[in-house]
């Protein structure tokens, strides 16, 4: 048998049905609105994971002791091979690879080009590192093949090289010595952006290897199933790599990046409250409306001897029950669209062309929205939250009532 | 041996109106037996509604020195004033004030619930409305109600937890001569079976007929006193207090 107040507060949310419905409509659509945007806030989450991994970075690296303040690329490793081994003995480690990296002259008869090479492991780098998946011209390296090289577009057409061309890189060595090594390009990739293209120039880490005169690996990267396990796996790594070498992760890595993620985040949560704000007035002037409309009747309670916290209690639990109903028509609504938002995106290629980079991190210009079970707690703690808050004054303006005063008023 | 129910000796009650201050009460003596059947009448503005709400503790006196039931009213918190008109207070309005979205039976219940009352509140809540013959009217909702049968459960809501006191303002002003006369039968003999105190403001001279004790007030002053010729100025209390006397008619 349910309390009679909770019938007495179930009964007084219908009093005034169009009223009711309307709080319901305009609860529903600011939690809709704060659904939409936190969706999207946890997809750029997402997509910065996604994008900076993609780019190279990996989720986790494992680096040289001092590479985190110098990134000098002629560092390495204590010992890659065990720190390669320890990673991909980790549970939720998708891919593992080594690179090394080296600043490098590339020339082709009179035209040179400053890149910044990498020494990679052909048969696991394109997992890692989204860009070598879009080959447009010839085909990636292949594992045990010396002498190949991979380049974007924009080197290849700064060097005026096409397939197949023998192409001359020149490097510093350990010495000082000015050390050069002959390759053949294999591949041209095209991220769609100049700045990812000028980013791309690929040969086998041992060939890197010899023409740079440093030998093992500079980086070990790795590449998480989900990136919302950086921190455990970060913490289970620390305690299995080699004495000396130090781990960072994407957002240590790219910390630009990540702030201009989190600064859109701000801004939509921002926005986000501000229409929850406007939502909840509307919501508390419309139970204001209801306590004044009533005021008689609490005057009697009172009278009757009901203290101010139970008044309080019984108009929350109405803002509760109007919480609730606005939840239910906000996931009626926002389930379909959010569902939508995360299959379909929102599409900002119009505006932005088919890919664009941010701080060397090629993005996606269609964006996702994140879709979970998230959204059902999401939608139903911000409108109990909004309409309690709402219901504060009111509810306080209740409690308030002079049985005496409201009485002589009301006859 | 009767209880004293009510002290008043020389209270006063003003209020502020803008720069004028308006004495509704002008310094009332008045002495309230248990089981007193009490009229307070007088012209309109003589003070009746304010002298009820301050022996309800709705409001507190501005002067003098009021005691009910056993309580000092001006020294009382407004917490502790809500407290006691739940616990041993009664309430019957001229205009019911009823909770409309609840049935006749869930507004004598949810008093009981107010109370804390837990298993049993329904039993007692249905065993009330009975007694004063709206059993069969029990799950209507108010608006469905006479006023006769909506002022009936008003009555049920104010004795249904027993209060020492139970004060009613103009409770027959919005009923027809038949009603009027039910009701008043029905709270003397409330007042005769449960030793219950009453004391009502009117102007209806078929209430005064049935008190047993006519206090009128002038200017917010007692200006008379008078006992009926023939009636007992308050019930005889029973030794055993303790048995239920509640029994459905």
């Amino acid at each position: 048998m349910a309390w009679v107040g909770t019938r007495y507060a179930v009964r007084s949310v219908g009093r005034n049905l169009r009223r009711t419905a309307l709080s319901i409509v305009g609860i529903a659509i600011g939690c809709v609105l704060a659904l939409f945007m936190e969706s999207l806030n946890r997809g750029r989450g997402e997509l910065f994971a996604r994008a900076g991994s993609a780019s190279g970075l990996g989720h986790i690296r494992v680096v040289p002791a001092g590479w985190r303040g110098r990134r000098d690329p002629r560092l390495r490793l204590a010992d890659w091979q065990a720190d390669l081994a320890a990673a991909q003995s980790l549970p939720g480690v998708a891919a593992v690879t080594a690179r090394i990296h080296g600043q490098v002259l590339l020339a082709v008869g009179t035209h040179v080009v400053p890149v910044d090479m990498a020494g990679v492991q052909p048969a696991i780098e394109p997992r890692l590192f989204r860009y070598v998946q879009t080959v447009q011209q010839g085909r990636y390296l292949r594992p045990g093949e010396s002498g190949a090289l991979v380049v974007g577009r924009a080197i290849a057409d700064r060097l005026s090289a096409d397939i197949d061309d023998e192409i001359v890189a020149t490097m510093v060595g350990p010495g000082g010595d000015i050390q050069s090594a002959l390759f053949r390009l294999v591949g041209i990739v095209s991220t769609g952006t100049d700045d990812s293209d000028t980013a791309v120039c690929q040969v086998a880490i041992e060939d890197l290897e010899r023409l740079s005169g440093f030998t093992g690996a500079g980086e070990v990267s790795i590449v998480l199933d989900d990136y919302r396990e950086i921190d455990r796996v970060r913490a289970q790594l620390a305690q299995h790599v080699a004495r000396g070498d130090d781990i960072m992760t994407l957002s240590e890595l790219a910390p630009d990046v990540e702030g201009h993620f989190k600064q859109d985040t701000a801004v939509s949560r921002f926005v986000s409250g501000i229409i929850l704000l406007i939502v909840l007035l509307g919501v508390a002037s419309a139970q204001l409306a209801a306590v004044l409309e009533r005021r008689r009747e609490f005057a009697v309670l009172s009278a009757l001897g009901m203290s101010g916290r139970r008044m309080v209690g019984l108009i929350v639990q109405e803002a509760l029950l109007l919480g609730g109903g606005g939840a239910l028509v906000a996931l009626a609504a926002g389930v379909p669209l959010v569902w939508r938002l995360a299959h379909t995106g929102l599409d900002f290629r119009r505006y932005l062309g088919a890919s664009y980079t941010f701080q060397g991190v090629l993005l996606d210009p269609v964006i996702y929205g994140d879709f979970g079970w998230w959204i059902f707690a999401y939608v139903f703690v911000v409108a109990m939250g909004a309409t309690t808050a709402a219901s504060l004054y009111p509810a306080w303006y209740a409690a308030r009532t002079d049985p005496a005063v409201a009485l002589r008023v009301a006859q | 041996m009767s209880e004293t129910v009510v002290s008043a000796r020389g209270v006063t009650k003003a209020f502020k109106t803008g720069a004028h201050t308006v004495w509704a009460l002008r310094g009332v003596d008045l002495e309230v037996q248990e089981g007193d059947f009490l009229a307070l009448v007088g012209p309109s503005g003589s003070g009746k509604t304010t002298l009820l709400n301050l022996l309800g503790a709705l409001d507190a006196p501005s002067g003098g020195d009021l005691m009910v039931l056993g309580r000092q009213i001006a020294a009382l918190s407004t917490h502790a004033r809500a407290e006691m008109r739940l616990h041993s207070i009664g309430f019957v309005f001229q205009a019911y004030n009823l909770v409309p979205v609840l049935t006749a039976l869930e507004n004598v219940e949810f008093v009981l619930e107010l109370q804390g009352m837990g298993a049993g509140r329904r039993t007692r809540a249905l065993e009330v409305l009975n007694e004063l013959g709206l059993g069969e009217l029990a799950n209507r909702r108010t608006n469905e109600l006479s006023g006769g049968q909506q002022q009936r459960v008003a009555v049920a809501r104010a004795v249904a937890a027993r209060p020492k006191l139970v004060l009613a303002d103009e409770p027959t002003a919005n009923l027809d001569g038949e009603n009027a006369e039910v009701l008043m039968h029905l709270m003397r003999d409330l007042r005769e079976r449960h030793h219950m105190t009453f004391i009502f403001s009117t102007h209806d001279p078929r209430v005064v007929r049935h008190a047993v004790r006519v206090v009128t007030l002038v200017d917010g002053k007692v200006a008379s006193d008078e006992l009926k010729p023939g009636e007992p100025p308050h019930v005889i209390v029973a030794e055993d207090r303790s048995v239920p006397t509640w029994t459905a008619r």
